[in-house]
């Protein structure tokens, strides 16, 4: 067990990020029923904003300064492209976030150049021993970030005022309207706060290993846990994110050694296999109309 | 004749033969270069330093060389994104644009878009070269046309196992690389190579080319307990990571890397986890002043109002093969052989020419480079520093 422990420890905060992240596409999908194909830019551009922040601040208030900024750049993109093509063909919004995707890759370029950054600074070293096994600081940073907000915004979703409104849009926005439900407004803090994830997302994983193109890679992790979760449950996400990234830390350990490059695979066989089974992902719910 | 009059003529005169071998190069049609190069994408960064090298190495031959006998060499710029497909398409569509006497030379990128071009440049008998070392392509016999402008990864990893076994005798070997062309290109080698000289493979771990956690990599090898762990394949995407996991977890063994490791930014996004990280570099440094080439450099870029702070290894790299592709194509006219054979016969007699030092030389031995040198990454410094001479690989 002390030896599988270091393993499951750096799964669980790996896949604390896939959930972080996933969340923020989940919440997206479940409000507006909009495939966000751009997320891995969002958390691009958040890593950016926290790389210049934390240029002239400490890195954790940059961290904190890179949120509302994220926010903000949420709320202009869903005004901006996901608002104008609210009712066209589902295809339509999807080839938007596609271009938007491609356009954020071109405007991240332009604007911070495309030699690779990494942050000054450090977070505050939380990394300890326990026993034998020794959890990095950075593993605890992104279980200590992912884990409250991930269930706090799963409380919100169920709890609060705001929760009940994004539920109601999403399941009949017309009637929501009609209701005099500031539709236009929620939306538009859903996708501010899908950024904001993405964004603590980018943040923890630049601190790590620097601000990149790259990073955009990450973001194609979301579609596997987004799927194995359930497209429509925000705790489905969480839930998958900590699978995927225990199981991916397993088959690194056991399975790389005998199958060379599986654990590239794994994701997307795990999903498969789960759709299978359960067609609407581990927690989602089973009226889910695929596109 | 009036002395006015005289002046006048021996002014028109004077100009007309200074100006007229401008107006000469102006007028002869451009010998052309073109590079293929990833200026979108993950591999951005390289492929900018690339273009910047190419540009600085072009105009150099041109303002301060005086073209390619009488003519002017022009510059083609292609962006691939790091991709096969578009890599291909934009090849293609240089290949259709220009006139087969004009385009002397193309640069392409990346192991897996050489090695899908490779059987078309053979054929149409393109001198070629690209940012990948892959061993293939140092294949005279089969690809006639084609250069490696540097050691093979094989030879990276020769000179690295050199290493090993100066400090070690039976040192015990692990390979991380990813799962790419790139990653894999030198594995075969390694490990003949490794066992050849006494020492024993004790772990292998195959990753993809970016990744988000090295925990489980980290804790593998920390099981297999290596003296030495050599990486392949990952042009700064991952390295810092391991490195950093690897200090945070204890592990005690020292890491090697090739080329595509021995930039600054390793040692910026590592942090002290850097130290001592040893890596193949056969160009010089930015900051290596007592190179002809760099002092030379800095000077043009000033004159032209570029900036002179540090540039990055694919700068460098780029550089020397804009610079040697010249000097083969000034050759090649000066014989009256300016012609993709000529350039590839004049490559190939390249070997007294050292490019201002940024190559020992440009002898090729089957059509690639064997030399480097070893450095190691000092955090203090802020920068890799020599720790060999040349080292010979063939």
């Amino acid at each position: 067990m002390s030896d599988l422990l270091p393993y499951l420890i750096g799964g669980l905060a790996n896949g604390a990020l896939y959930g972080l992240l996933a969340l923020g596409f989940v919440l997206v999908y479940r409000a507006t029923s909009v495939v966000n194909f751009a997320i891995g830019e969002f958390l691009l551009v958040g890593a950016y904003l926290t790389y210049t922040f934390a240029l002239f601040l400490p890195l954790g208030l940059a961290i904190l300064a890179a949120l509302p900024f994220a926010f903000l750049f949420g709320v202009l993109v869903e005004r901006g492209f996901v608002r104008p093509l609210l009712g066209r063909n589902v295809v339509a919004v999807i080839m938007a976030t596609i271009g938007l995707a491609a356009a954020l890759d071109g405007a991240v370029q332009l604007l911070w150049g495309p030699d690779l950054k990494y942050l000054s600074g450090s977070l505050p070293d939380l990394g300890f021993h326990a026993g034998e096994v020794f959890v990095s600081s950075r593993a605890v940073w992104n279980l200590l970030l992912a884990l409250p907000l991930g269930l706090g915004l799963l409380w919100l979703l169920r709890r609060s005022k705001y929760g009940v409104l994004v539920r109601a849009i999403s399941e009949r926005e017309v009637a929501a309207l009609a209701l005099g439900i500031p539709t236009a407004r929620v939306l538009a803090g859903v996708w501010g706060v899908s950024a904001l994830l993405a964004t603590l997302a980018g943040a923890l994983l630049a601190v790590a290993s620097g601000v990149g193109h790259n990073l955009v890679f990450f973001g194609m992790k979301v579609f596997p846990v987004a799927i194995l979760g359930g497209l429509d449950s925000v705790g489905g996400a969480l839930l998958a994110g900590f699978l995927l990234g225990v199981l991916e830390a397993l088959s690194q350990r056991y399975l790389e050694p005998l199958l060379p490059g599986f654990t590239e695979a794994l994701p997307f066989l795990v999903v498969l296999l789960v759709l299978l089974v359960r067609p609407y992902g581990l927690l989602g719910e089973r009226q889910i109309e695929r596109v | 004749m009036k002395r006015r009059e005289f002046l006048r003529k021996l002014g028109v005169g004077g100009v007309a033969a200074l100006g007229m071998p401008y107006f000469a190069t102006a007028q002869a049609r451009p010998v052309k270069l073109a590079a293929l190069l990833p200026l979108t994408g993950p591999f951005a960064f390289a492929g900018n330093a690339g273009r910047e090298g190419f540009v600085d190495g072009v105009d150099y031959v041109n303002e301060v060389l005086g073209g390619i006998g009488g003519r002017r060499l022009e510059l083609i710029v292609e962006d691939t994104g790091y991709d096969v497909a578009r890599g291909t398409a934009a090849f293609n569509r240089v290949i259709s644009r220009e006139r087969a006497d004009e385009l002397l030379f193309v640069y392409g990128d990346s192991t897996g878009l050489s090695k899908a071009l490779a059987p078309e440049i053979a054929r149409i008998g393109l001198p070629y070269s690209a940012t990948s070392f892959a061993n293939e392509l140092a294949d005279p016999k089969t690809y006639p046309t084609i250069f490696v402008f540097g050691p093979t990864y094989n030879d990276m990893v020769e000179a690295l196992l050199r290493q090993v076994r100066l400090q070690k005798g039976r040192a015990k070997i692990a390979l991380v690389y990813s799962n790419t062309e790139f990653g894999r290109d030198p594995i075969p080698y390694a490990k003949e190579r490794a066992k050849a000289l006494g020492m024993e493979v004790v772990h292998e771990e195959v990753t993809p080319p970016a990744f988000t956690d090295a925990t489980p990599v980290v804790l593998n090898l920390r099981r297999a307990n290596p003296d030495h762990v050599i990486l392949q394949g990952y042009a700064l995407s991952a390295e810092p990571l391991i490195l950093r996991t690897a200090r945070e977890q204890g592990l005690q063994a020292r890491f090697m890397g090739t080329y595509y490791s021995a930039e600054l930014a390793l040692i910026q996004r590592a942090g002290p986890a850097a130290e001592g990280f040893t890596v193949t570099y056969h160009n010089a440094y930015w900051y290596d002043t007592l190179v002809p080439a760099v002092e030379e450099m800095r000077k043009f870029r000033q004159r032209k109002g570029r900036d002179t702070s540090y540039r990055p290894t694919y700068y460098m790299g780029s550089l020397a093969v804009a610079l040697a592709v010249a000097e083969a194509m000034r050759r090649a006219a000066a014989a009256g052989k300016l012609t993709r054979a000529g350039v590839v016969e004049y490559l190939e007699k390249l070997g007294d020419y050292n490019g201002l030092g940024l190559q020992r030389t440009y002898q090729f031995v089957n059509h690639r480079l064997p030399y480097t040198k070893l450095y190691r990454a000092s955090t203090r410094d802020g920068r890799f520093n020599a720790i060999t001479d040349w080292i010979k690989l063939a």
